[in-house]
């Protein structure tokens, strides 16, 4: 438990003690909702991004996020090239518009995980984005804009090894909520060799028919 | 083209089916028997008191998915027919619980598995909790009613690849296997029971008891919350309810009262005794929400030699109870092993990883095998269960900790599952556990185990069955209803669901579920008529 302690010769911060952190384990609700607040007052993003702009995001301009902010798509943005790896398009445009849909995706997901999960997630979030829970306890010292793809690697292997159940939970969360929005999504089913239903069963119910 | 399956046909020639989210004023309506939930026991439940002529309201926080909607995509299926979208988890985040949210509850969604409750459960429930009458004589005639109307008989086709090779390794290793009924009529063998069964094969409450309500002047709400029951003395006099929008999970404005003569609580061994909690109904010795049970899982995928193709095929046709009772009904934990299907998702969610690896694990999904131990919690004094509470805004969640008994047995099934899977010529084994390599030998994958430390999230844990925190009794100091779901001290309050069972069953539990509340209704509706 004491490993995250020691080895992080990070900020120390009056405000924000990482002691506290762990000692509260995943009732860190009292910590993380600390960081929620600090994170509104700062002037981090803390709304729903809405409908962006096709530029600035690089996104399908008529989706629109119902959880997602503008930070946490930079963090998801830097996270999944390290998450789906090899499994992502090399050709730039591709890889781009793949990451996109891939964020989407993982947005509408969390909209139908409904009130209590979507807190939690807003916690992990909010500690993620923060600057300093992000160098404190995630070791990331750049914003995630600016996170190599080796970096992020890093940060996941490091909370997936972790002694403390609170990061591995973060790990899970993280490449879960990914992995499926990503491997689940019929444009990548080739990813793992599958075909899809039956063909011959599609021609025969009547739900796939034009009505 | 027209739909003529069994809803659309209903819906057409007038069924009294109301979406909530199409409510635009308060409401009030007055039944002989208000049902909250609409799975395995408040299904049946409806059926029986609708066909003894009572006025029967269901109700069901879900709202209505039937064939037109079951185009065997995971993603829609997950986020809308399954708990809080699929993520729902216990509170620590460490065990992922898939539990069905729609009309069918679970039903709706499981992998149509249809064991009777195993004798030696009965048995322990008759010494333990003074549960006589529920003998496995006196429970076979309900057992044999609800088998008839649910289509349930063990699988006469082939077993698919991947349930296959359990029953191969259990022959290699000389353990015994059995063949799995099912609750389905014409099943087309297509392997997506999971996201709704896109055939109309599937014989849960949705396709059987929940058309024969409705066929016979039940109404049914679906999209509509139970908030709480409001007691008057020492009554319950309405349920109070709140119309959600038509995403299925934004609470409305709209407010629907309901009154009855009598309340039947099927909401599920999580929804329920948060439906208790919520109405503060009488609960004098702090049983409610006590006692619940999961049989936690653990698993193992292989890489086979052949093609397995794990998404093809009725997912679950074999099954081994050789650990299940080995230890006694109360020893050492015991554990039911089984086979789950591998779609996309499901895999993506289950096997954990990233990067380059899950790249490879994922593309190499067609010759995945894998295996599962359900873990038959409840029978020891070591495996005292759950307990589910309310968060602040009222929602319920289900606390459990994992005792050194119970990791005890999830070690003993990772030997098992691996051991299993070599025998049955795997190449490869990894245990579902963030620090399991790949192994390619039982030598390799045995000494790994060994040396795993057993501690929640570092184990991946799982749990498609819930059962308890309502639990039946005949005394009231250790449970909240009798051995007919009756509240002990409600008079016109009954439980009809998973909730009631005072341990885990020890098998997937949907025919203990059916036969309970066929047996429980059939007393309540002569009840009700006298």
């Amino acid at each position: 438990m004491t490993d995250l302690l020691t080895q992080s010769e990070g900020l120390h911060c009056a405000s924000l003690d990482r002691r506290n952190f762990l000692r509260t384990g995943l009732g860190g609700a009292l910590f993380l909702g600390t960081v929620s607040l600090t994170a509104g007052l700062s002037g981090c993003a803390t709304a729903p991004a809405g409908r962006l702009g096709a530029v600035e995001s690089r996104m399908d301009a008529r989706y629109r996020f119902q959880f997602l902010t503008t930070d946490d798509i930079e963090l998801f943005e830097a996270l999944l090239p390290a998450i789906l790896g090899s499994a992502l398009p090399e050709q730039a445009s591709a890889r781009r518009m793949a990451i996109a849909s891939t964020v989407e995706r993982i947005d509408a997901g969390i909209h139908k995980f409904g009130p209590a999960n979507q807190k939690e997630l807003r916690q992990l979030f909010d500690l993620l984005n923060f600057g300093l829970t992000r160098a404190t306890i995630a070791r990331v010292w750049p914003a995630w804009r600016n996170v190599t793809t080796e970096q992020a690697d890093a940060f996941l292997q490091r909370w997936r090894t972790s002694r403390i159940g609170l990061l591995n939970n973060g790990y899970i969360a993280l490449t879960k909520i990914s992995n499926v929005a990503f491997y689940g999504h019929q444009e990548n089913w080739q990813l793992s060799g599958y075909p899809g239903p039956p063909e011959w069963a599609v021609q025969a119910l009547p739900q796939f028919r034009n009505i | 083209m027209p739909f003529n399956d069994r809803i659309a046909q209903g819906l057409e020639s007038g069924w009294k089916v109301i979406d909530s989210a199409t409510l635009t004023e308060h409401h009030t309506a007055e039944a002989d028997v208000v049902i909250v939930g609409t799975g395995a026991g408040g299904g049946t439940t409806a059926e029986i008191l609708a066909k003894s002529g009572l006025s029967v309201i269901l109700v069901e926080e879900g709202r209505l998915y039937y064939q037109k909607d079951f185009k065997m995509d995971e993603l829609a299926s997950y986020a809308n027919l399954y708990q809080e979208g699929m993520s729902r988890t216990t509170k620590d985040g460490a065990i992922a619980i898939l539990q069905g949210r729609c009309v069918g509850g679970s039903t709706t969604v499981n992998w149509t598995s249809s064991f009777r409750t195993p004798d030696e459960t009965l048995n322990y429930w008759g010494k333990r909790f003074g549960l006589d009458a529920l003998s496995p004589d006196a429970m076979a005639p309900w057992f044999d009613g609800r088998e008839t109307r649910h289509s349930m008989s063990p699988w006469d086709m082939d077993p698919n690849l991947n349930n296959d090779i359990l029953r191969q390794g259990c022959e290699k290793l000389g353990f015994s296997w059995q063949i799995i009924p099912r609750n389905v009529n014409g099943c087309w063998n297509l392997g997506y029971c999971g996201v709704g069964c896109p055939t109309n094969a599937k014989q849960g409450a949705l396709m059987t008891t929940i058309p024969g309500a409705l066929d016979n002047n039940a109404t049914m709400y679906h999209g509509l919350r139970a908030e709480r029951l409001v007691m008057n003395q020492d009554r319950i006099e309405s349920l109070q309810a709140t119309a959600m929008a038509s995403d299925g999970i934004t609470p409305g404005k709209i407010m629907v009262t309901l009154k009855a003569r009598h309340f039947v609580v099927a909401a599920s061994a999580i929804g329920s005794p948060g439906l208790l909690l919520r109405s503060k109904v009488p609960d004098p010795y702090e049983r409610v929400g006590k006692r619940s049970f999961i049989h936690p899982v653990n698993a193992s995928v292989a890489q086979m030699p052949k093609l397995v193709d794990p998404f093809y095929g009725a997912p679950q046709s074999v099954y081994s109870d050789e650990f299940n009772f080995r230890n006694g009904v109360d020893g050492e934990i015991g554990y039911k092993l089984e086979v789950p299907p591998l779609h996309p998702a499901m895999s993506a969610g289950v096997v954990p990883g990233h990067g380059d690896e899950q790249a490879k694990n994922m593309a190499r999904l067609p010759w995945m095998q894998s295996v599962i131990a359900l873990m038959r919690d409840g029978f020891h004094e070591e495996s005292p269960g759950g307990t589910v509470s309310l968060r602040d805004d009222g929602s319920p969640m289900l606390d459990y900790p994992i005792s050194d008994y119970l990791w005890k047995g999830l070690r003993d099934a990772f030997y098992t599952m691996a051991e299993i899977q070599f025998a049955a010529g795997a190449d490869k084994v990894r245990l579902m556990h963030l620090d399991s390599d790949w192994y390619s030998s039982w030598a390799d994958a045995k000494a790994a185990i060994d040396g795993f430390a057993m501690a929640p999230h570092r184990v991946r844990l799982f749990t498609a069955h819930q059962m308890g925190g309502c639990v039946m009794g005949s005394k009231p100091e250790n449970s909240v209803v009798n051995g007919f779901g009756e509240h002990h001290q409600v008079s016109n309050l009954s439980v009809h669901d998973a909730s009631i069972f005072p341990t885990s069953i020890g098998a997937n539990p949907q025919l203990s579920v059916y036969a309970l509340a066929a047996r429980n209704s059939t007393r309540l509706a002569q009840r009700l008529q006298t």
